[in-house]
């Protein structure tokens, strides 16, 4: 039986209490900021930051949103409508906590666990299924893979889809930015497997040297695959790879959106001060790596378990109901509200046309070469004839 | 020996398992590959059986990966590494196309790099471009690297045990649309097959279809549908191997039909048909009836939503291709 694994407990990347998986129970020891403990409550760490009731509001449900977008693109792919799903279970408070704490006009180079990025920036849901569903009238034109996703007028840059490649992009651009003396930041999210690429290593050394207003962030969710985090280095953290290049760094808890904010905001307004960040959010993915994953073969259900206990979604539910600013109505309805708007949503997007073989020759260039021009028309023709 | 009926995957790991257990310097390293048995499970159960010294979970760093693979090839170990798509395998492409095939004519001889790097190929799943790339061609160019890619149970047991004893660098592209969906019987003898040997799958009279990977299955229905609808009699190549070629059998075949039409689900220009189309023209120019036809995927990336269906070469195209080509007249 391949890789059922009974060896030691090992905590995902950076340790945390001996013998525990999860390390947000003693965060001070493993050096992970944190604002709120499991309950919701204040662990009197890092300040609670200045966020109006409206703003949590609008945070709380945005994670909520976004786990139920989850939710129904799994439902999707098992049934065969959406060919392939990326799942984000757990993962919603580093995204959409850190893109609220950027401008809107500041760039985010997105992974492929983040769409509540998009719709923080005003996509509409509808678009976010028309891309799961490959379909012509969405920024890509069907060609992603589904929750491969970007939008150049909210400023969100597509993933290269290679793990991590991107990262130096990121730089490269803030980089860019700094040249010409504008003050948009930039905000890049990557896994724990992606600080392996020489392009992780690469980006850092550039940030050292070159400072652009640039923000790291390492969503270490404890697994690349079937890869623990553990396996991924041997270093304690992945924030003090920041050190090696002598780039600011810290640990937060990921799954403490208040924690993800401060973090972020502050990141920020350094990123224009000569300083970027790498920010390691210790976080963890509930789910399936993707629809074609299978954890059973190398996870112990003990240890989602134990990081269950620390949903961010319920930690950020108690955190607003101890401020009086949620309670149990509001909660049925966001999610009442959640499911009506995703039924309209799919069923909007899967009307959609799929696009058109003609168009799978646009955007190769700016202006298509004769080469392809040829191309495209014996193409045509064949399909022609065929049918 | 009885036979087993194993798919292609089971195959491929039984290909890695008869050599891990017959010399001790084959070792196996990659992504997920050990306690996870990989991500398509062609590695199952290799870890538990030969320990993680040797079937080794590596970090997320393809160039990482091949670059110390070429070091432990140069110690005089035989390593194979699996990269978890073709998509992912230019990251270590300086480290395969000039590193691992230099070393030995750059040390005079003196070095070797005996190596398999497996490249899970080919589209049909779905994908999207980096999950179902045909990038076989860019390893074509400089020599010093032999490709080798299997399309039946049996090749892909006996071509992984031949490029594992090869002496140099082997790229095994395998095709992950066959992984599961094709099974055969076969003997686990331990025998390896013969690199540069093509196999004609069709003997025919009319044209010759020269093809490789797992398309030569959808050339196959689309003979017999031709020899039973009009007559057309197709002989069928399956290269197998690219580097080397197996020129005897190309010419043997050509000269004989006069005809040739090349399909590959990799694009058209600089594509393998395209060495193909120039050998023909040059060594066989006095018997071809018309010119050499090629079917292929355009120049442009493998399309999500509808690159399966209409992206990758599918049995209509290859079709018209050998119709066009018996109706050609000068
Ligand atoms: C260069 C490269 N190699 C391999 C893959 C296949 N792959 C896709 S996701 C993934 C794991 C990524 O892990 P991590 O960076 O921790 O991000 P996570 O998926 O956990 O969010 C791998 C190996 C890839 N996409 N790119």
């Amino acid at each position: 039986m391949a890789g059922k694994r009974k060896s030691g407990k090992k905590p995902a990347a950076g340790g945390g209490r001996a013998g525990g998986y999860c390390p947000l129970g003693d965060a001070v020891r493993a050096g992970i900021r944190q604002v709120i403990d499991a309950q919701g409550r204040l662990t009197g760490d890092l300040p609670e930051p200045d966020l109006d009731r409206d703003t949590l509001i609008r945070l709380y449900e945005m994670m909520v949103l976004v786990r139920a977008i989850d939710e129904r693109g799994w439902v999707l792919q098992r049934s065969g409508r959406v060919e392939f799903w990326i799942p984000h279970k757990g993962l919603e408070a580093v995204h959409i906590a850190a893109t609220m704490a950027f401008a809107r006009n500041d760039w985010i180079f997105l992974g492929y666990r983040h769409p509540g990025a998009l719709l923080l920036r005003g996509a509409a849901l509808v678009q976010l299924f028309a891309q799961f569903f490959g379909r012509r009238d969405e920024p890509f034109k069907g060609r992603r893979l589904p929750t491969l996703m970007g939008d150049r007028r909210l400023n969100v840059v597509p993933m290269t889809t290679q793990v991590g490649s991107y990262i130096p992009h990121a730089c490269g651009a803030a980089w860019g930015a700094k040249i010409k003396g504008d003050d948009t930041r930039f905000l890049t999210f990557f896994g724990d497997g992606a600080t392996s690429r020489g392009e992780f290593h690469s980006a850092l050394n550039f940030a050292g040297i070159f400072k652009p207003p640039v923000v790291f962030i390492c969503e270490n969710n404890g697994w690349a695959v079937t890869t623990p985090a553990s396996a991924q280095t041997a270093s304690r953290t992945f924030a003090q790879k920041g050190d090696a290049y002598a780039v600011r760094n810290l640990r937060v808890d990921g799954n403490d959106p208040l924690a993800v904010y401060a973090a972020a905001r502050e990141a920020r307004d350094l990123a224009a001060k000569e300083a970027p960040s790498l920010i390691e959010a210790v976080t963890y993915r509930l789910g399936f790596h993707t629809s074609s994953d299978n954890p059973d073969l190398y996870r112990e259900p003990e240890e989602v378990e134990e990081w269950a206990a620390w949903d961010p979604l319920i930690r950020t539910c108690k955190y607003l109901e101890r401020k009086g600013y949620w309670g149990k109505r509001q909660e049925a309805d966001l999610w009442t509200r959640c499911t009506r708007d995703i039924d309209a949503a799919v069923e909007q997007a899967e009307a959609m046309p799929l696009p058109d073989p003609a168009s799978m020759f646009d955007d190769t260039f700016e202006q298509m070469t004769w080469m392809l021009e040829e191309q495209k028309a014996a193409l045509l023709g064949d399909l022609e004839r065929c049918s | 020996m009885k036979a087993r009926r194993l798919n292609v995957m089971e195959a491929l790991n039984a290909g890695m398992a008869h050599e891990l257990e017959s010399d001790a310097d084959v070792v196996l390293m990659g992504e997920d590959v050990g306690r996870a048995g990989g991500i398509f499970r062609t590695t199952s159960g290799l870890q538990q059986r030969f320990g993680s010294a040797r079937v080794i979970d590596t970090p997320l760093d393809e160039k990482g990966i091949v670059a110390h693979a070429v070091g432990m090839a140069l110690y005089g170990l035989r390593p194979i590494v699996e990269i978890q798509f073709s998509g992912f395998i230019h990251d270590a492409f300086e480290h395969i196309m000039f590193c691992a095939t230099r070393y030995r004519w750059a040390s005079g001889g003196q070095y070797s790099c005996p190596m398999v790097i497996r490249s899970p190929s080919y589209g049909g799943i779905k994908g999207g471009f980096w999950h179902s790339q045909s990038c076989e061609a860019y390893f074509v160019h400089q020599g010093g690297i032999k490709i080798l890619t299997p399309a039946t149970v049996d090749d892909a047991y006996r071509m992984m045990i031949a490029a594992i004893r090869d002496p140099d660098p082997v790229l095994l592209v395998e095709p992950v649309p066959l992984y599961r969906a094709l099974s055969d019987e076969i003997v686990l003898d331990g025998q390896a097959a013969e690199i540069g040997r093509a196999e004609v799958v069709r003997a025919g009279q009319d044209v010759s279809v020269l093809t490789y990977g797992p398309i030569r299955h959808q050339v196959a229905k689309v003979a017999d549908d031709l020899a039973a609808q009009t007559g057309i009699d197709v002989e069928i190549i399956d290269l197998r191997c690219l580097i080397p070629y197996d020129i005897g059998c190309i010419l043997d075949s050509v000269t004989k039909t006069g005809r040739a039409v090349i399909v590959h689900e990799a694009p058209l220009s600089l594509g393998f048909g395209a060495e193909l189309a120039a050998v023909i023209q040059e060594k066989a120019f006095g018997y071809l009836h018309t010119p050499v036809l090629r079917v292929a995927a355009p120049d442009v990336p493998y399309h999500f939503s509808i690159g399966d269906e209409c992206y990758r070469p599918d049995a209509g195209r290859i079709r018209i291709a050998i119709e066009r080509i018996m109706e050609f007249e000068h």
